[in-house]
């Protein structure tokens, strides 16, 4: 059985870095698919590595391919996407990566979709570990990818507004066929020095526990001054140590 | 089944594996490879040496480690039962068999094929295609009987493969000439989409090999493959049942299933017909026919076409007008592809019927359009509302509005 950890929260809260650095982990633990299901931000840019193409890419060209007339008879449209998704991961010797790429736009695509879900689920299946970088709406969770997720990740940076997001999560994830195994955990990251009073008494009155804290790293705002990808963030760096001392709490160990 | 006689083991649970970069001894085709195709081909019995396998070209462990190389993958299998028709059946086969065995992935199809093999299973001892040869021989013949004889071919070669792809080309091209020639009188199934049902409840789709379903993506080969995926899935076999009307396509299956799954609201459905009992329309349908009664005849709109339609309404306001699981006489949603079949509104008139399409969709499915119509269907370019189009029917003498057209009765 795989472990899927889907990390989310409002733009730039540090989901991607959060996502980049379990990945790095759990890569040395087993089989790893990093899913990159957040069209704004760039979780293979964290990671290192250059995309190929998305899975949004793969269903329009599709669709073309469809509409032209073009598409082989040979195999099944499902048989014809598990190829294609294949095609599109990133596979380096550490960790594979797909990346879902924009969502659909106009026109009807629960076809597609469905098509779209079974393959990634039949995909995913095969690794022991699958991180997750969501958008704040969860878009790709509810519609395309996988059904189970045992941990959700909710990011926030000390701001109120980062903070709504992350209680709305919870309340999207409850309205979501979705089965989330263990539950929405909230995560603050960038405090400088602990938790500010305000937040801690919102904290409080939401459902949501706080799990987990995350320092500022100085470690971080140097990787992007130089443009390295975070995946580089040295050992002892606090951010990372954080990110471990997650795995922990989580039992992964 | 197979402990002691193959190195790895078989079986269904292998089916799905994936194989990562790391762990591949090494992959034949696959995207990064040109020269790649499988063949599965029916011979005389006389042509066929029984369960001989041979490599042509160097053999896996000749190849390096983690390495992209080319190869052809030809089975030939005799039988007296056995017909040509057969081929692509069991061509699909080896995607099943390779992905049965253990530490072995099979993606795509012809000319595109992609396989790998993992170093575990390479460390077993399946260290040779003879011996994958010899495993598929084994597939085969426990798994259908009326394979008499079988001998399996390798080519790693990557110039012989590119020699023999043209031809394997060819036989790819007749058999889809021949798929698309399939009718809905040489089937007895049908299959039914519930994808919808979710925005429209009383619809339900009806596909068959001259109608694919609304939203464009799932044709009856399509419609095949996912129900014996998942046959407690959102696609369902279908008994196609009598056939009432062989103009407008009505089958007692068609019409038994939009009872069952219209909640009762319809009971009959015409498969090829905008008239009387036209088939639902969801709200995924990829375009729109709709009757224009100044000409008796039908526009046709995409959804991705932006304004007015000849009669003044966008897309959007027909597709209110059309969807929702409801017969609408005069208004059918459509996927884009049934334009190129060869039942398209057959009871209506089919293409002479069509006045009026957004220009790039004419451009899309000329090679559907019958040759002496093309120039006399209008598009946006031409006309811009209904007197318009009269008049321009008129100048270029559209065979429909002569008069010149016959509907079949």
């Amino acid at each position: 059985m795989s472990v899927t950890i889907a990390v989310a929260g409002k733009g730039g809260v540090g989901k991607t870095a959060i996502s980049a650095i379990l990945v790095d982990f759990l890569s040395g633990k087993g089989t790893v698919l990093a899913v990159d299901a957040d069209p704004s931000t760039n979780l293979n840019e964290a990671l290192g590595i250059d995309l190929v193409s998305t899975v949004g890419k793969t269903r329009e060209k599709m669709t073309d391919e469809i509409k032209g007339g073009r598409l082989t008879m040979a195999a099944s449209k499902q048989e014809i996407l598990d190829a294609r998704i294949h095609e599109s991961l990133v596979e380096t010797p550490r960790f594979d990566l797909l990346a879902m790429g924009r969502p659909e736009g106009p026109g009807c695509y629960c076809a597609a979709n469905h098509m779209i879900r079974f393959s990634i689920d039949k995909l995913a299946k095969s690794y022991d570990y699958i991180v997750m970088d969501c958008e704040a709406g969860l878009e790709h969770i509810s519609r395309q990818t996988t059904k189970d997720i045992d941990f959700l990740l909710a990011v926030t940076d000390p701001t109120m507004r980062g903070l709504n997001t992350a209680i709305r999560l919870q309340k999207l994830a409850g309205e979501m066929r979705t089965n989330i195994k263990v539950g929405v955990l909230l995560v603050v990251n960038r405090l400088r020095n602990g938790l500010p009073p305000e937040i801690k008494e919102a904290v409080a009155k939401s459902e949501l526990g706080l799990f987990a804290t995350i320092p500022e790293d100085p470690y971080i705002s140097d990787l992007d001054i130089k443009g390295k990808p975070l995946i580089t963030l040295p050992l002892d760096s606090p951010f990372r140590r954080a990110v471990q001392e997650i795995l922990f709490r989580l039992k992964i160990k | 089944m197979t402990e002691g006689v193959f190195p790895v083991d078989i079986g269904p649970q292998y089916e799905g594996e994936v194989i990562r970069k790391t762990d591949m001894r090494i992959e034949f085709g696959g995207p990064n490879v040109r020269s790649k195709f499988e063949l599965v081909a029916i011979k005389e019995p006389a042509e066929i040496v029984h369960e001989k396998v041979e490599v042509v070209g160097p053999d896996i462990a000749e190849f390096p480690e983690e390495s992209s190389q080319p190869i052809a993958l030809l089975v030939e299998i005799g039988g007296s039962r056995l017909e040509k028709d057969i081929e692509p059946v069991l061509e699909r086969r080896l995607h099943l068999y390779l992905n049965y065995i253990e530490g072995v992935y099979h993606m795509n199809q012809r000319q595109d094929i992609w396989i790998r093999l993992r170093k575990d299973s390479f460390n077993k001892g399946l260290n040779s295609l003879k011996i994958l040869g010899d495993m598929l021989i084994f597939l085969y013949s426990s798994e259908i009987d009326i394979i008499e004889k079988i001998q399996v071919t390798f080519i790693t070669d990557g110039s012989k493969v590119e020699e023999l792809l043209p031809r394997a080309m060819q036989v790819y091209g007749a058999r889809d000439e021949k798929a698309r020639g399939l009718r809905e009188a040489d089937v007895e199934e049908f299959y039914s989409c519930a994808l919808c049902q979710s925005f429209a409840p009383t619809h339900i789709c009806c596909i068959t090999p001259e109608r694919i379903a609304n939203c464009g993506a799932i044709n009856w080969f399509d419609g095949k493959a996912a129900y014996q995926l998942d046959p407690e899935g959102p696609i369902q076999a279908v008994k196609k049942g009598e056939i009432l009307d062989a103009v407008r396509g009505e089958y007692t299956g068609a019409n038994q299933l939009a009872l069952e799954k219209s909640m009762g609201a319809y009971n009959k459905v015409y498969l090829h017909s905008a008239f009387a009992y036209p088939h639902t329309s969801c709200g995924c349908f990829q375009a729109i026919c709709f009757y224009i009664p100044e000409v008796d005849a039908f526009g046709i709109v995409h959804r991705d076409f932006e304004g007015d339609t000849v009669i003044g309404a966008p897309f959007t306001t027909l597709a209110g007008d059309t969807s929702g699981g409801r017969q609408v006489e005069g208004f059918l949603g459509i996927a884009l592809e049934y334009l190129r079949s060869p039942s398209f509104l057959k009871a209506d008139g089919g293409w002479y019927r069509i006045v009026w399409m957004p220009q790039i969709i004419k451009e899309l499915f000329r090679d559907a359009c019958p040759m002496d119509l093309y120039d006399k269907i209008a598009t946006e370019n031409d006309v811009h509302n209904v007197e318009e189009l009269v008049e321009f029917l008129d100048r270029v003498e559209h065979p429909w509005v002569k008069g010149e057209i016959k509907l079949p009765v």
